[in-house]
């Protein structure tokens, strides 16, 4: 009892005045760190999660890889080549946003972090576009698919793993969504500092991941050969 | 108090973004410069080569992991663990001449979502009248 008196009295004091600084934590730098472990934890069960799918889609590839050839002439590799464009483009912008927190500059912040989210509107857009194409065409997953005239059998595998995939990575990307919005809703408040940034800077360590996670998508799902 | 904190929290510029953002807009236009080729049955490894090479530079440079040797750790471990995911599926599924759910007792002869209006042999992937009982 006397310890926990006596001892935090002059870090309190020291320490209680930075804004968004959370009382369980000490100093500005703790607080950045253990939220970046955290989040590092949570992008590593991200990527296990994806792992999962893309485990199923190697071995399902190489057990059919005619089915899947055949399947995936079905994608038009230019849009997802734009996406490709959009998703990384979407990616230096967010680092941006990131810099410009780190160095305290509010509008650039304001800036980068709506162009962020319009590129990541644009990506679903195209989405949109392929998505509807398929289920106009038939090409769904699993017992759904109902595409005429195919000469490979099986093709209902690849659409299985193409709408699981880009699906939940879709998923995400609302989300990403969803977030930058709330950045730039706390950013126009003026909550965020070149001292209190890290909100910005886990987002975008999500973003990135988002990012990542279609590179690999883009060459499995639309350049097979 | 200051100088350490500025210290610690390495910050990257906006030319280095630049030259990065630069590499990966490159590398996508050799990620699909080189899915024209066949490689036959090294096209995979090909394209998921050039996909890591990307990835690593959004990890390093736009993850900032390049100043971040403890989570860079954390993450290559999970990646780690990825690996003997992957590699240890392909090792039961490549000693597999056919892959069916582990609750069947015995072959079937439909497969729920068979897109040809006809039974489909499940697991062949092989094109219509070809005997799937060789392995590929």
């Amino acid at each position: 009892m006397s310890q926990a008196t006596s001892v935090p009295s002059h870090e309190h004091h020291e320490h209680a005045h930075p804004p968004g600084l959370q009382h369980h934590f000490t100093d500005m730098k703790q607080q950045f760190e253990a939220s970046k472990i955290g989040m590092w934890l949570f992008l590593v069960t991200e990527v296990l999660l994806f792992g999962g799918l893309f485990v199923g889609y190697g071995i399902m590839h190489s057990k059919h890889p005619e089915a899947f050839i055949a399947a995936h002439s079905h994608l038009d590799w230019r849009l997802g080549a734009l996406n490709t464009i959009i998703l990384l483009v979407s990616s230096f912008t967010m680092v941006m946003g990131v810099w410009a927190a780190q160095t305290g500059q509010k509008q650039k912040l304001i800036g980068y972090l709506t162009t962020t989210f319009v590129l990541a509107g644009a990506f679903m857009v195209v989405k949109y576009f392929e998505y509807s194409h398929k289920f106009h065409e038939g090409l769904l997953p699993g017992k759904f698919y109902a595409h005429q005239g195919d000469t490979v059998p099986g093709q209902f595998m690849f659409f299985s793993f193409y709408f699981m995939m880009t699906g939940l990575h879709g998923i995400h990307v609302l989300l990403g969504m969803v977030a930058i919005a709330w950045l730039i809703y706390r950013a126009s408040k003026g909550h965020f500092s070149s001292q209190y940034y890290g909100p910005v800077d886990m987002v975008g360590l999500y973003w990135h991941l988002v990012d990542l996670i279609w590179i690999y998508l883009f060459p499995l799902m639309y350049l097979l050969s | 108090m200051e100088h350490t904190h500025e210290h610690d929290h390495h910050i990257t510029g906006p030319k280095t973004y630049l030259a990065v953002i630069g590499a990966l807009l490159v590398l996508t236009i050799i990620t699909v410069w080189v899915a024209q080729f066949d490689f036959g049955a090294a096209n995979t490894v090909v394209a998921l080569l050039v996909a890591s090479f990307k990835g690593a530079l959004v990890a390093l440079y736009f993850m900032h992991l390049r100043h971040d040797k403890f989570n860079a750790v954390i993450f290559v471990g999970g990646l780690l663990f990825l690996g003997v995911f992957l590699i240890f599926s392909l090792f039961d599924i490549s000693t597999r001449q056919t892959v069916l759910p582990s609750n069947l007792k015995e072959p079937v002869q439909a497969f729920p979502g068979a897109p040809l209006g006809k039974p489909v042999q499940p697991s062949t992937g092989m094109p219509k009248g070809q005997a799937p009982s060789m392995p590929q």
